[in-house]
């Protein structure tokens, strides 16, 4: 081996050795005792428990409440996935001549800086029952008749905590749609011009296939967030009325903290990972195995 | 060369450096009244007092050499997921707070504080002891009163109600007479969005019904706690009709504890049921608290019943085994407890005094219950043991959630009583409870 094909190998391992040192640390092993807690009845506190097999995977199958949880889940994730479509539109829109993007690029971003929590407050206020903002916009509008107890009617309580993380994450995809589009080959797009498509041919043929990476990042985001939403339905209804509006996480911290009992929460770690990786993989078959199959 | 020297000097001064421990203060290890302590709340009435009067300076004027970190939690809930992280990892506090349902989880971590004057001068800390072991001395005693509005009162022509009975009348009255003129109106202010609220019905009322303060225990020595007759089932049944009946305004699921004190300070409502902290809320929202007046919940069937209102010790200071200045902070026990302290702090918060030697009389407004109830039989509530905790957290019997439930539609009371009553019985035989 040369002297420069040694130096390269070197400095590959020492570069490599770092991120997988660190990956080891705060995730493999993090995951792999996760997964061994989740064979046992620890109680988060004392120093001694014990093995139980697989008595916690029996007990979080035959937990309604945690399975109607996860059923909350899924609004979140449909009304997001139902939206990014809509995202993508506007962050085209955004990417073309349009007077004053930049505002309106700040504008739509501005709810994801700000924190979970107090929006998550702000939004308990607005859709109050008593001086409710929300209410009194209905009012003015000549619209009262459509006033609803918004976070204590079982059946709306989910589409509103959905409609608030869609007010806070929205811009988050807007503004990564846009990056990945200004992104795009202007050699194509000047191209595809000269040949005389369309703006929907633009869309549909060259910018969508050109940006697909990143849709399948917020693909994916929107799954992991979807399954994995606490904040605001922590805040806003505290999973209540009963267990309506509780998701997955909500109720994993509950058993964790609330029942002491960090062997089941584990067991329901281990299965919300579980389930997302296979969320991801079935969405991914049918966008690229059903859906985009035809452009291939 | 010179580069060589100054990178071995620098060398040999790291490593003496990291022998020594780089120990910079001049802290006297033999001392047990020396070093720093770790002293965690999270309540924030006690903290500001703490800043405004200079605690941390007038323990030092005591022990010179001793330093006290206060650490501030940001509430309860967080409070005992922090401690019990740190339990784990073998790092709570030194001095640390319990509640009277948190003190069984952490009696194995919890020295015994029973030689101290502050637990020997104390009203209620033996009463809460755990095989014979003060795990925890109580800063104040604690009490719940039902806050109402005396002027709505009358002019809705209604009395204090001193029965369950009268209570459910003297609402609906209430709620009628004020929701004709104000939809949003309602007569018992609860703010069930935030679940805990409801705790002076759905935590206390079983300990009151027959006036057995050990209600939780005396749950776990049997198979169906929650069947008909019970206390337990007696007193759900009460809640039940009281919070279906209206009373609660249109939607008491869709509010929070916060609005819910707000809306009562603003008159929007006649009466909430509070601790006595929660007088320092409603006067800090209310512009003025001339109409204000206090009763205990009523929760008698009849007035030939002894009327009885619930009693705990509050915010039991404990040291924990984890402190390395064990000597240090049962100093600070004993400091914070004295002459020195305690006096100022509580005349500073509207809740009782449970120390012998420093009594202190109630906030006026407070008092009223005691001048409407002279014969009033105190019942010492207990938070439930370590057989109660473990059968609770196996059924995940959730009594705050319990009654935020009651107000949705479709509920069926005996339907989740009796489901209760199976996983009781299954937990049972699981853990071996006898």
């Amino acid at each position: 081996m040369s002297s420069l094909a040694k130096k390269r190998r070197i400095f590959i391992i020492v570069a490599l050795a770092i991120p997988v040192l660190l990956l080891v640390c705060f995730v493999v092993v993090p995951a792999v005792d996760l997964i061994r807690m989740s064979f046992t009845n620890w109680d988060g506190r004392s120093a001694d428990y014990d093995f139980i097999k697989f008595d916690n995977y029996v007990s979080m199958f035959n937990n309604k409440d945690l399975w109607r949880s996860l059923g909350n889940n899924a609004v979140y994730f449909c009304v997001h996935l139902l939206m990014i479509p809509i995202e993508l539109a506007f962050a085209v829109l955004l990417n073309s001549k349009l007077k004053a993007a930049k505002f309106y690029k700040t504008m739509v971003f501005l709810p994801y800086i700000i924190n979970g929590v107090a929006i998550s407050y702000a939004f308990s206020y607005f859709f109050s029952p008593v001086n409710g903002a929300f209410d009194g916009i209905l009012e003015a509008i000549k619209l009262g008749m459509l006033k609803q107890n918004w976070l204590s009617d079982e059946k709306i309580v989910n589409f509103v905590l959905a409609f608030v993380s869609l007010w806070r994450f929205s811009g988050y995809h807007i503004v990564l749609f846009t990056a990945a589009l200004q992104s795009v080959n202007h050699d194509i797009i000047e191209a595809a011009t000269l040949d005389g498509a369309n703006a929907w041919q633009m869309f549909r043929y060259i910018q969508t296939p050109s940006i697909m990476l990143m849709v399948d990042f917020i693909l994916f985001d929107n799954i992991r967030g979807a399954m994995q939403v606490f904040d605001i339905p922590f805040v806003m209804t505290s999973g209540g009325p009963g267990y309506a509006s509780s998701t997955f996480t909500l109720y994993t911290i509950k058993t964790a903290f609330t029942y002491d009992n960090f062997g089941l929460a584990s067991t329901m770690a281990v299965a919300i990972m579980a389930i997302i990786i296979l969320i991801y993989v079935v969405q991914n078959k049918i966008i690229h195995g059903i859906i985009l199959k035809g452009d291939k | 060369m010179k580069k060589k020297i100054l990178c071995s000097v620098l060398a040999i001064a790291t490593a003496l450096c990291g022998l020594t421990g780089c120990k910079g203060d001049s802290t006297n290890n033999d001392d047990p009244m020396s070093g720093k302590i770790v002293f965690t709340i999270w309540d924030n009435n006690l903290l500001t007092y703490i800043d405004e009067n200079d605690m941390v300076g007038k323990f030092k004027e005591k022990y010179p050499n001793a330093e006290v970190e206060v650490e501030k939690i940001k509430d309860d809930t967080e409070y005992w997921n922090s401690m019990k992280m740190r339990t784990s990892a073998n790092q709570l506090p030194d001095v640390m707070f319990n509640k009277p349902f948190t003190l069984s989880r952490f009696k194995d971590y919890l020295l015994d504080l029973s030689d101290t004057e502050a637990a020997k001068n104390n009203t209620l800390a033996k009463g809460y002891a755990i095989d014979g072991k003060v795990l925890g001395v109580p800063m104040t005693a604690g009490y719940e009163y039902v806050y109402y509005w005396k002027d709505m009162f009358e002019e809705a022509n209604v009395e204090v109600p001193t029965t369950w009975e009268e209570l459910k009348t003297v609402s609906k009255t209430l709620q009628d007479y004020y929701s004709a003129k104000d939809p949003d109106f309602m007569a018992i202010a609860l703010g069930a969005k935030d679940e805990w609220p409801d705790y002076p019905y759905m935590e206390f009322m079983p300990a009151l019904v027959n006036g057995n303060g050990q209600n939780w225990n005396d749950m776990a020595k049997t198979d169906a706690p929650f069947a008909e007759g019970t206390d337990i089932n007696i007193a759900y049944h009460r809640v039940y009709d009281l919070f279906t009946s209206g009373v609660l305004g249109k939607d008491p699921l869709g509010l929070s504890k916060d609005q819910a004190t707000n809306l009562f300070a603003q008159k929007k409502s006649a009466i909430t049921a509070l601790g006595d902290w929660g007088l320092q809320d409603i006067k800090g929202a209310a512009e003025n608290v001339d109409d204000l007046g206090t009763f205990y919940l009523p929760v008698r069937e009849s007035s030939s019943e002894p009327f009885r209102y619930v009693v705990q010790g509050d915010s039991f200071m404990g040291v924990t085994t984890h402190s390395k200045k064990p000597e240090l902070a049962k100093a600070f026990v004993e400091w914070f407890y004295s002459d020195a302290w305690y006096p100022g702090y509580i005349n500073y918060v509207s809740s009782a005094s449970s120390m012998s030697n420093f009594p202190k009389e109630k906030d006026p407004i407070l008092a009223e219950s005691d001048k409407a109830q002279p014969d009033g039989v105190a019942v010492m509530y207990d938070g439930g043991g370590d057989d109660f905790t473990a059968l609770q957290n196996e059924t995940t019997f959730d009594y705050k959630k319990l009654g935020s439930t009651m107000l949705t539609d479709g509920f069926d009371l005996d339907a989740a009583l009796s489901d209760l009553d199976a996983k009781w019985k299954a937990a049972r035989e699981k853990l071996n409870i006898k």
